[in-house]
């Protein structure tokens, strides 16, 4: 049977995008063109409602400049970013460590943990909100014996938010993590034991160079969640008490719909986009360079 | 299955245009909206009109929306309740669109961004003007009602702030009857805490809440004083700061500070502080009247619970309260079935309408009749609603700013994050903008 030049090229190459075409042409729809075309407002004074509207130029982000509470939400969001990448994947990956192990539980164990991950975040923020009963014989603080005030204390909201995050998403990172150990070749953690290597050692130099790429994808991932971060925030505290909480997220979400200012909540979600974008491609390019394969 | 599969005989174009074509179907559908609002059943033509409001409406509207349909069955009323935030934004987003119910939950005044003046000020609401109703609404009550001069929001009455308290509670720690003036309030929160239960239980991370304790003084510590206050401020003559909302604010935190509220304010709900009166854990808590109805619900008994004025002043002739226009609806402007719309609200503004409306949440009737009710808990504020009560605040403020300002700058507060004149001057921020 021959085949032809040009049908073993198409055969070749083609597919990957040509069957992704629909699917495309859908999210092109719904997803870029609303985004795209939704832009123009970040110029306007726009309320939201009726036909009223002005182009102002770039003076909303002149206005974000000097936005104490959005600046303030920046630094929030940061915070929360940080704390939730650095937990969320750690404990990812020792859970995704120990479910890797030949335990007889082990099926059991990977679906516990990765259960919250299905639930929505509404209702673990609800669910949360119990469990943060600042009454010292309720929830959290009957368990441990303490009298925190998990959401009304402005020095700790912002951390027990960043705990219920990692609480739901800590199984999703473990599943990523857990793809990445099945992919590491048994022979090479058997040459190292025969070379005498410890399991410390074996983690240092087998793993874990072998783990860069469900390295890159978790960080990545926790790190847009992180940035973008609402209903957790918005259903627990409404970025209270007082500005405690507030993230860029929940800010545009105000100005947006309880200000109706739609023009200036536009112009603060259009940096944010950016931001994230930015930071996920820096760090996206750095990961990838320390990536190898076996 | 899989060498089925394998033997089928698609070509990969047949495919991609298969998979493109049924894209483009599944677009088609999901952009496609209700080709008709009039549909038939039973051999005549039914007007399907759509409510959307806030959970507080529900009992009420349930009543009323059952008792239209009996009265003209040609016209069906489909409506959806959900909390105030999620209502804000997704009415929000359909104003936006041009594509709102024909009737939705209106904020009385202004100073909230689904107020009556900032959607009538963009189109958006039908004129009422011509209803009979509309012409009775009482003279005070006009600004929350009326936009240069035309109806805009049909509410069945209005609502007051005060305190709910536990009878039972408020009996054991010797209290005979409930404080008229500022230091028998404070007299009262001593017996109560002496008597080991939380004088006042407040549920300040649910925000709306944080507002009421000022909103219950402001009346005594600055319209008493001015009642032309909130047209001096308008005016940029008068402003938060310097005024009585100094008072009010060191008031309230006075109460923190004998350690009346319970302990950690800001992480308690309202459905929290609800429960604690409810269940006799603390004597009472500062709320609006229309919540009554969920504090009973929570009660072993309805009748344990009653209101009573909060006394902002010391001397009981100088107490006034706020009474504000309970929160209401309004027709769309640009809607399929305006008239539809209007006529339903028209039925609500009948007399018997306005009086199951009202009793359904404890409000006091916006008009009157011999068969008006009024729930025997708020009796003791209706000596005050001739001269001595005040619209609620927000109702009279120049934007949606202020009061999210007004609760975040409370839980400040009450967490010791902030002073008094930083908190009054971001309102202060908040209000010029």
């Amino acid at each position: 049977m021959t085949v032809s030049s040009s049908r073993r090229r198409f055969t070749a190459s083609a597919p990957s995008w040509l069957f992704a075409a629909p699917a495309l042409a859908v999210y092109a729809l719904v997803v870029l063109y609303p985004a795209v075309s939704g832009v123009v407002y970040a110029f306007t004074d726009w309320s939201g409602i009726g036909q009223d509207m002005s182009f102002v130029g770039l003076a909303n982000f002149g206005t974000l400049l000097g936005d104490d509470q959005a600046m303030g939400s920046i630094g929030n969001t940061l915070l929360l970013t940080v704390a939730t990448v650095a937990v969320q994947n750690g404990v990812g990956l020792l859970l995704a460590l120990g479910v890797h192990a030949k335990l007889k539980s082990r099926a059991l164990l990977r679906v516990i943990f990765f259960a919250p991950v299905v639930v929505s975040p509404v209702m673990v923020a609800f669910l949360w909100k119990y469990i943060y009963n600042p009454d010292p014989s309720a929830g959290l603080n009957g368990l441990l014996g303490l009298h925190v005030d998990w959401l009304g204390d402005p020095s700790v909201a912002l951390w027990s938010i960043a705990g219920m995050v990692v609480w739901q998403y800590a199984g999703y990172s473990m599943v990523i993590f857990l793809a990445g150990l099945e992919g590491v070749p048994r022979e090479l953690h058997e040459a190292a034991m025969i070379d005498g290597a410890g399991t410390l050692q074996r983690f240092r130099y087998v793993t874990w160079p072998l783990l860069a790429p469900a390295v890159t994808i978790n960080l990545m991932l926790s790190t847009i969640g992180g940035l973008k971060l609402f209903d957790q925030v918005f259903a627990a505290t409404n970025g209270g008490p007082g500005y405690a909480t507030e993230t860029l997220s929940t800010v545009l979400y105000k100005q947006a719909f309880v200000f109706g200012k739609f023009g200036y909540s536009t112009a603060v979600a259009l940096v944010l986009a950016l931001f994230v974008a930015a930071v996920s491609l820096v760090q996206v390019y750095y990961l990838r360079r320390r990536e190898v394969t076996a | 299955m899989t060498g089925l599969l394998h033997d089928a005989r698609v070509s990969r174009g047949q495919f991609l245009r298969m998979m493109g074509g049924l894209a483009v179907a599944a677009t088609a559908t999901a952009c496609s909206t209700r080709p008709e609002t009039t549909a038939t059943t039973g051999g005549g033509a039914t007007t399907e009109l759509k409510f959307i409001g806030v959970a507080d409406q529900k009992a009420p509207m349930d009543e009323l929306v059952g008792a239209y349909q009996k009265a003209k069955p040609a016209v069906r009323i489909t409506a959806s309740y959900a909390p105030t935030d999620q209502v804000q934004t997704s009415l929000r987003t359909q104003l936006g669109a041009g594509n709102a119910p024909d009737l939705h939950v209106v904020y009385p005044g202004n100073g909230s961004a689904m107020s009556m003046a900032q959607i009538a000020e963009a189109g958006l609401l039908a004129d009422l003007s011509a209803q009979p109703w509309a012409a009775t609404v009482p003279a005070g009550f006009r600004p929350a009602f009326q936009l240069d001069g035309k109806t805009y929001i049909y509410s069945a009455g209005s609502s007051v702030i005060g305190a709910v308290y536990n009878k039972k509670v408020f009996d054991k720690a010797g209290i005979d009857a409930p404080p008229t003036t500022w230091n028998e309030f404070l007299a009262a929160c001593d017996k109560l805490k002496k008597a080991g239960v939380v004088p006042i239980a407040l549920g300040a991370q649910t925000p709306w809440v944080t507002q009421l304790i000022t909103y219950a003084l402001v009346p005594s510590t600055v319209y008493a004083k001015d009642p032309t206050f909130d047209d001096k401020q308008l005016a940029g003559q008068a402003t938060f700061a310097g005024s009585g909302w100094q008072d009010a604010m060191e008031m309230y935190l006075e109460l923190q500070k004998r350690g009346y509220f319970n302990d950690n304010p800001n992480g308690t709900t309202f459905e929290q502080q609800t429960s604690m009166v409810a269940g006799g854990k603390a004597g009472m808590a500062v709320q609006v009247s229309a919540v009554l109805p969920d504090f009973r619900k929570a009660a072993a008994s309805p009748d344990d619970l009653s209101m009573f004025p909060v006394p902002g002043a010391d001397d009981a002739g100088s107490v006034w309260i706020p009474a504000g226009v309970v929160v209401g609806l309004g027709a769309a402007a640009k809607g399929r079935n305006v008239e539809e719309a209007k006529a339903f609200i028209d039925f609500l503004g009948k007399q018997e309408n306005i009086n199951a409306w009202a009793k359904a949440i404890s409000a006091i009737p916006l008009t009157q009749d011999d068969s008006s009710t009024i729930d025997p808990a708020v009796e003791s504020f209706l000596p005050f609603t001739k001269d001595r009560a005040v619209p609620f605040m927000d109702q009279r403020w120049p934007n949606a700013e202020v009061q999210p300002v007004h609760f975040a700058v409370v839980q400040e507060l009450l967490a010791g994050e902030s002073t008094i004149d930083e908190a009054l001057k971001k309102m202060d921020e908040a209000y010029r903008k």
